[in-house]
C-alpha cells in the first residue's frame, strides 16, 4: 500500500504537467474551425478544393524555404509560426445550389467566443461578399478566417497561429489559397460580430 | 507475485508493442490501391516495368537536357498503379470516397490538397509524410474512366516546388512517373 502511495505521488506531476500541456495545446488550437461537416457539399458542387496544411506538416516544410531569396523569406517567416492552413471552396453550376444554413455551423463557430469580425476589410473582386474574422486572446492573435460566399460559390480561409493581415498577401495565390484581394482602408477599426 | 507483475510486464510490453508493430507495417499506398478498388468496383494494373523503364528514360533526358531542366522523383523511388479502361462513378457519393481516402491513410500522411469535380468524375489527392531528410508524395488521379496512384520520394527543393503549386506539380511527378520516353 506505502509502495503504491509512493507511486502515486511519483506519477501525480507527471499527470498534472500532461493535463496543463493538453490546456494549453487546446487554447491554442481554438482558432482552428471545425470545417468537415462541410465535406457533404461536395456531392453538389461542380468544383471542391479542400487544402489541409496542418501544424505537423507546416513544422516539416517551413524549414526548406531559404533565407537568401527575400519571397521565400517572407513565406518561410510567416509559415514557421502558424499552426495551420485550411481552405474550403466550393464552386456550384447554378445559383442558390446550396443553402445559407449548410454553412451555418461554420458562421456559428465564428459567432463564439474568441472571433471578432474586422469591419471595414472588403475584397477589392466585385459581387463577392467577403468578411474577414480574427481569433485574439488579448493582443496576441490566435487565428484568422476569411469567408468569401455568393450565390454559386462558397469559400472559407482559416489559418491558425499569429498572422499579421498586411502579410496574409505573401501566402495568397501559393499553398492553394485563393486570391482574395483584401483591401484594408482601416486598421484599427474592429468590431465583435454578435 | 513475481509471476504475475512479470505477465503483467509482459503482457503491457505487447499491448504497447502490437500497435507500433502495426503502424511500421501500414502501407499507405497499397491500402490506398484497395480503397479505390472497394469503392469503384475496380482493378488495378501494375505497371511496375513501365514506370522503371519511364524512370530510366527521364534520367537520361536529364542529362542530355541538363540545365533547369530536373527530374522531380528520386531515382528508383517511384510506385505507380493504373487503373484503364475501368468506370469511375462516384455514384452522386464522391464526399464519400474522400473520407474513405483520408480514413485509410490516416494520421501517417499529412493531406496537402483535395479537389474534386464531381460531374466530369475528376478528382485529385496529394498526400505527404516525411522521409528522413526528404519526403514522400502519393498522388492519387481518378478521372471518369482511369485512374492513377503515383508514390515518389522527393528532394527538399522539389519539396518547396509542390507545396507553393500543388495542382502543377502533382500532375508533374504522375506525368513523369507514369510517361514512357520513346
Amino acid at each position: 500500500m506505502r509502495t503504491l502511495f509512493r507511486t502515486s505521488l511519483r506519477i501525480a506531476p507527471v499527470m498534472l504537467l500532461l493535463f496543463c500541456g493538453a490546456a494549453i495545446s487546446s487554447k491554442a488550437q481554438s482558432a482552428k474551425l471545425q470545417l468537415d461537416q462541410l465535406d457533404a457539399l461536395a456531392n453538389r458542387a461542380s468544383n471542391t478544393v479542400d487544402v489541409k496544411l496542418d501544424e505537423h506538416l507546416l513544422q516539416i516544410t517551413w524549414k526548406i524555404f531559404s533565407d537568401k531569396d527575400p519571397e521565400e523569406k517572407k513565406i518561410k517567416e510567416l509559415l514557421q509560426k502558424l499552426k495551420g492552413i485550411y481552405v474550403k471552396s466550393f464552386s456550384f453550376e447554378k445559383e442558390n445550389e446550396y443553402a445559407p444554413a449548410e454553412v451555418d455551423s461554420v458562421m456559428l463557430q465564428l459567432r463564439g467566443a474568441g472571433w471578432s469580425k474586422i469591419v471595414g476589410v472588403r475584397s477589392k473582386k466585385e459581387g463577392e461578399n467577403v468578411d474577414v474574422y480574427i481569433n485574439q486572446l488579448g493582443d496576441q492573435i490566435n487565428g484568422l478566417a476569411v469567408v468569401s460566399m455568393n450565390l454559386k460559390e462558397f469559400t472559407i480561409v482559416n489559418i491558425v497561429g499569429p498572422v499579421d493581415l498586411d502579410k496574409l498577401s505573401d501566402l495568397e495565390g501559393q499553398f492553394n489559397i485563393p486570391d482574395l484581394d483584401i483591401a484594408r482602408p482601416n486598421k484599427t477599426k474592429k468590431d465583435k460580430d454578435d | 507475485m513475481k509471476t504475475k507483475l512479470t505477465v503483467a510486464g509482459l503482457t503491457l510490453v505487447l499491448a504497447v508493442a502490437t500497435p507500433l508493430r502495426v503502424l511500421a507495417d501500414r502501407d499507405g499506398f497499397n491500402d490506398v490501391v484497395k480503397a479505390i478498388e472497394s469503392f469503384y468496383h475496380v482493378k488495378h494494373q501494375s505497371l511496375p516495368f513501365l514506370a522503371r523503364t519511364g524512370m530510366k528514360a527521364v534520367r537520361t533526358a536529364a542529362k542530355i537536357r541538363g540545365g533547369d531542366w530536373k527530374r522531380l522523383a528520386e531515382a528508383g523511388s517511384a510506385r505507380v498503379v493504373y487503373f484503364e479502361d475501368q468506370n469511375f462513378d462516384s455514384r452522386g457519393q464522391i464526399a464519400a470516397f474522400k473520407a474513405a481516402v483520408n480514413n485509410t491513410l490516416g494520421q501517417d500522411w499529412s493531406t496537402v490538397v483535395q479537389t474534386l469535380s464531381p460531374k466530369e468524375e475528376e478528382q485529385n489527392y496529394i498526400f505527404i509524410r516525411e522521409d528522413g531528410t526528404k519526403f514522400k508524395v502519393l498522388v492519387i488521379t481518378i478521372e471518369r474512366h482511369d485512374a492513377t496512384v503515383v508514390q515518389a520520394t522527393l528532394r527538399p527543393e522539389v519539396m518547396k516546388e509542390l507545396l507553393k503549386n500543388p495542382d502543377e506539380m502533382g500532375k508533374q511527378i504522375t506525368d513523369e512517373a507514369t510517361t514512357v520516353d520513346p
